[in-house]
């Protein structure tokens, strides 16, 4: 049983092999069954002798914007349009349409949508295009392998535009964000009319001659194959491929090809996508700058951890091996072997001593019935003895110089005072009144009693003519 | 200005063998503190770079010798005024 399709399902698969298939055409034909609703957008059919082709012209591309007083200008090139082909297009006119061929599931049809729509005068132009593309491509003008790379971001960009268009203002707006800066030279020219191709041709041979540039730029803003048709040029093919520069277009639109386009090194869609191939983001080159910032910090924070996990390694190994750590253990080995030393020397002479005790006692057996110990003893018990006889003997003499002590007490001349004798003295001899004779009438006398001295005199002494006292 | 006009991407690149360098580890101190210095040294200038970042813009002159360009002017004198393209052959 054969897959059966669904009707969309079958539609679908046509629509997607018919637009991978014709994704841009050109075709020429006759215009019929034109019509033009309120929408603005134009709908007709393309017809030859054998076949008809529906064609939908939507109003968005048929060149241009409305201005307010009802004329057209490109919102690209800024140009105005004098008369755009849509108002003027009529029943059995013969146009070229280039686009893209769909397919409209709801009514079962394919059609072309319309994105330029050309009078067969400019299809002759076309027929021009198409001879001089074979002849340059036989010549090897568009050969890959002599194209040269696009120089990473140029800073010294020679433009060769018209300095007034929409082309350079794009190209400098998007490029003024973009890089890290760039001087552009513009070299003015003419990009539409007779007298452009010679126009640009010097331009381009200023722009080598100038030696200034890193590479030329041929900008020009949208517009009709007509308006295009300076860059299909025999002349600005041939400058543009003896450009001893790299040469990058961006002519036109998107859907615009032209031969200076497949000349030239690199070609952009647009004039904006010109300036996006020559410089990157300016955000994405802060960023790049941003992540080596934080990757050579980082790096380096890595290596100072490292190093200093080297350092404390080698400051212990190096703290064991200063001066003062070794004097430490110099000091520490000598007291070691002053210990040892000590030892030895104790051991030494503990021997020696041993030598000697065995010597002595082997002497004392020899030369003394006694041991020297014993002989010791013998002194040491009678030192003993002489001691607790002087002890006794000194207690027996202390005794009897107390004895005597007493004795003499009562010898001291005051002793008797202190009972009421007393002492006289006879002042004219000096001495001791003892007897009656020793004083005369009228001599004085000093008597001592216990506690102090009487004076008197003698008024009777002694019976021998002498006075009483 | 430090970084000269063609060295921004040298720079950069500079910058970059300085990250792996001290990636790598295997640097003498005293060389690892220098490429950081130099490192350090190329972001700030890089950054400064960036943010002076202009375009320059000028006509070149039928003598050869560029003169300042105004495109502001241009673009004031509204989208429709441009006349450079108005030429046509029709």
């Amino acid at each position: 049983m054969p897959h059966v399709f669904e009707v969309s399902e079958l539609t679908r698969s046509i629509k997607d092999a018919v637009e991978s298939e014709f994704p841009f055409v050109w075709v020429r034909g006759q215009v019929v069954n034109l019509s033009r609703p309120g929408s603005g957008h134009v709908y007709f059919a393309l017809r030859d002798a054998n076949a008809s082709l529906t064609v939908v012209w939507f109003r968005g591309a048929q060149g241009g914007k409305m201005l307010a007083d009802g004329g057209r200008y490109d919102p690209l090139t800024g140009e105005v349009y004098e008369d755009s082909l849509s108002d003027v297009l009529a029943d059995g006119m013969e146009v070229m349409v280039a686009g893209r061929l769909t397919v409209y599931a709801p009514r079962g049809v394919y059609q072309l949508v319309a994105e330029v729509v050309q009078e067969v005068g400019a299809g002759k132009l076309w027929l021009e295009f198409e001879a001089l593309k074979k002849d340059l491509a036989a010549k090897g003008y568009f050969e890959a392998a002599r194209k040269r790379p696009l120089p990473h971001h140029p800073t010294r960009v020679a433009v060769i535009t018209a300095p007034t268009g929409a082309a350079i203002r794009d190209f400098i707006r998007i490029g003024r964000e973009r890089g890290y800066g760039a001087a552009v030279r513009i070299y003015p020219t003419l990009v539409q009319g007779d007298a452009a191709p010679m126009g640009i041709v010097r331009a381009i041979l200023r722009a080598v001659a100038d030696d200034w540039a890193e590479i030329l730029v041929l900008l020009r803003g949208g517009g009709s194959l007509e308006d295009l048709w300076a860059f299909n040029t025999v002349e600005v093919a041939k400058a543009v491929f003896a450009s001893p520069l790299p040469v990058l277009t961006g002519v036109g639109h998107e859907v615009d090809v032209t031969i200076a386009d497949m000349v030239a090194d690199v070609r952009a869609a647009t004039p904006s996508h010109a300036a996006q191939l020559l410089w990157p983001e300016r955000t994405q080159l802060i960023q790049r700058l941003d992540d080596l910032d934080m990757a050579v910090r980082r790096a380096m924070e890595r290596l100072l951890a490292v190093r200093q996990r080297d350092l404390a390694v080698l400051a212990r190994g190096l703290s064991w091996l200063s001066p003062v750590r070794r004097l430490m253990r110099l000091e520490d080995a000598f007291d070691g072997m002053q210990m040892r030393l000590g030892r030895a020397a104790e051991t030494w002479t503990g021997g020696l001593s041993r030598t000697m005790d065995g010597f002595l006692q082997r002497f004392s057996r020899r030369f003394g019935p006694e041991s020297l110990d014993g002989r010791q003893e013998a002194v040491a018990r009678r030192a003993e003895h002489l001691e607790t006889v002087l002890k006794f003997y000194i207690a027996s003499q202390e005794n009897r110089l107390e004895l005597a002590a007493a004795r003499l007490t009562g010898l001291d001349p005051k002793g008797p005072l202190a009972r009421g004798y007393s002492l006289a003295v006879v002042s004219r001899t000096g001495k001791f009144l003892r007897r009656e004779g020793d004083v005369r009438p009228g001599d004085n006398l000093d008597i001592m009693v216990y506690e102090g001295h009487v004076r008197a005199t003698v008024t009777d002494g002694s019976s021998e003519g002498g006075e009483s006292a | 200005m430090s970084v000269k006009e063609e060295s921004f991407e040298k720079a950069l690149e500079r910058l970059e063998r300085i990250a792996a360098r001290l990636e790598a580890g295997d640097v003498p101190l005293e060389k690892g503190v220098a490429l950081y210095k130099e490192g350090m040294e190329l972001v700030a200038a890089c950054r400064k770079r960036l943010e002076a970042a202009r375009m320059e813009i000028a006509l070149a002159g039928e003598d050869g010798s560029p003169r300042p360009f105004d495109v502001e002017a241009v673009e004031a004198g509204g989208a429709a005024d441009s006349i450079g393209e108005k030429t046509r052959d029709s």
